[in-house]
């Protein structure tokens, strides 16, 4: 459960001094393309926030995304982010089941009333009244009312909780939504991808911990410090786009000499994510320096888009006409996501305000 | 290729514009004993190859020091008095994160008031302890 006293204090206990908070603080502000000047104040804020409470709830979900959490960080400065939150309700980590595990997150919805947060991994389904996914005889609609009601914010994790991802697929047998549909006015933060990158889930909590408010979001609500640019803009394989070398088959020269992968089906040019500049697993690679492209997995119904391995709508015969027909595409596109987030941000006072083209401001 | 100085070896531009940096920020340093900055050098489009120029032009100070804070950091002077190179790494020894602060002293080597009151108040509270008393 959450604690009263300073993490400061509650960490110098264990044997943190505020210099690991200052190395933390400094190794994130870097991850969020914040000053480097920005680490003190951020390892300020944090030494004097509250252990902040979360409840995590696992609706129609994988469980990668807590996997991406959890298992990408080395035991060491990354993982810091378990000694800020207290996590008091995830299925797949606490010890207490049942009835336990269920008190578990009311007590800690009564204790920290109005100062929660909430993470949603996973789509809600509506269809047949909610009955195809449900935990402790409740339907996943009915627990995430309940538990919102009183938080200060919700955080969707993973593609399935902030778009729908795969259960809201066509034909979307369940009647799946994402869970911008079902919050209401409450703040909410999507944080996309199959799984979304651990440093974008530990870095939006830090964010708030440290400085108190949420950190500034796009039109899908995505932190932009994680999703401000597209893979391609940052795809070391950007200069063969560019001379009209793409590679034609998997195992072809172009494969074997890193040439782009456009042809192959990458969606990077329309993909806002930081997989190609923080990469995977410690920062060893990401699926286009494996010799994959990009599947768009961060964008909205990015499984119905016309297939994962059909090429962006144009050819290669004239490398200026493929980058002019991809940027009109990524504005297509762009427009088509943006008209999305409109119709499902209608259902959400904050996000109505802010037309889906006008970059917002942060919100407090 | 741009050369910093001459007999200094070519350098590539990305790197130079970063020694430039440096030197823009020491003379502030000398001017203001207070001022702290840091150069997020992973957040440059740099590259190893960068980096490593950087390392090599920058070259090694007196200072040498290694932390275990979450993780090993190790912290040099450079051969450029104020310039330090800071380099975070994971516990396989990979490079997390890397800086070049322009400082009389990294922040980080600083204790912290916080820690320093509470070490003066363990400290006292060892000594006052009955397993602590003088022999008389």
């Amino acid at each position: 459960m959450s604690q009263a006293r300073l993490l400061g204090e509650v960490l110098r206990e264990r044997g943190v001094s505020r210099r690991a908070f200052l190395k933390y603080a400094g190794y994130m502000a870097s991850l969020m393309a914040l000053p480097p000047s920005a680490a003190g104040a951020m390892a300020e804020g944090l030494a004097k926030a509250r252990r902040q409470a979360v409840i995590w709830l696992s609706f129609q979900e994988c469980t990668g995304c807590i996997e991406s959490l959890t298992r990408s960080f080395s035991p060491s400065l990354e993982d810091l982010i378990f000694d800020f939150i207290s996590l008091d309700y995830q299925h797949a980590l606490q010890a207490a089941s049942g009835e336990a595990a269920e008190e578990a997150r009311r007590q800690s919805m009564r204790e920290n009333k109005g100062k929660y947060i909430v993470i949603v991994d996973g789509s809600v389904p509506m269809g047949d009244g909610g009955v195809y996914s449900t935990v402790a005889g409740h339907t996943n609609q009915a627990i995430l009312a309940e538990t919102i009601a009183d938080a200060a914010a919700v955080v969707a994790v993973g593609t399935c909780a902030a778009f729908g991802g795969l259960p809201e697929a066509d034909p979307n047998p369940t009647g799946a939504v994402p869970i911008s549909q079902l919050v209401g006015d409450k703040p909410l933060i999507n944080i996309p991808g199959c799984p979304p990158m651990p440093q974008a889930m530990a870095g939006t909590l830090l964010h708030i911990l440290s400085f108190g408010k949420l950190p500034e979001l796009d039109h899908l609500h995505r932190p932009r410090a994680f999703f401000g640019e597209n893979i391609h803009d940052r795809c070391y394989r950007r200069p063969f786009y560019e001379r009209g070398l793409f590679a034609k088959a998997f195992d072809d020269e172009g494969a074997r000499e890193g040439w782009c992968l456009y042809e192959l089906g990458c969606k990077g040019p329309v993909t806002y994510n930081a997989c190609a500049s923080l990469k995977w697993n410690g920062g060893v690679s990401f699926p286009i320096q494996s010799g994959h492209g990009c599947i768009g997995c961060s964008e909205p119904r990015f499984w119905d888009r016309g297939g994962l391995y059909r090429a962006l709508p144009t050819g290669t015969s004239d490398v200026r006409k493929v980058i002019g027909i991809a940027a009109v595409a990524g504005v297509a596109l762009g427009a088509g996501a943006a008209a999305l987030a409109r119709r499902r941000s209608a259902a959400t006072r904050d996000a109505a305000a802010a037309p889906p083209a006008k970059t917002p401001s942060p919100q407090e | 290729m741009d050369t910093l100085s001459p007999g200094a070896g070519p350098i590539d531009a990305p790197a130079a514009a970063v020694l430039r940096e440096v030197v823009a920020r020491l003379q502030r340093l000398a001017r203001e004993p207070d001022f702290s900055d840091a150069i997020d050098l992973h957040s440059l489009p740099l590259g190893e190859s960068g980096r490593e120029q950087l390392r090599q032009r920058l070259g090694q100070g007196e200072v040498d020091c290694a932390l275990q804070v979450a993780g090993a950091t190790r912290i040099c002077e450079t051969a450029y008095a104020g310039a330090w190179w800071v380099r975070h790494a994971d516990a396989d020894d990979r490079t997390q994160h890397e800086q070049i602060v322009i400082a009389r002293v990294p922040a980080l080597l600083l204790a912290h008031s916080d820690d320093i009151g509470d070490a003066a108040r363990r400290l006292a509270e060892e000594l006052a302890a009955p397993a602590c008393q003088e022999i008389s």
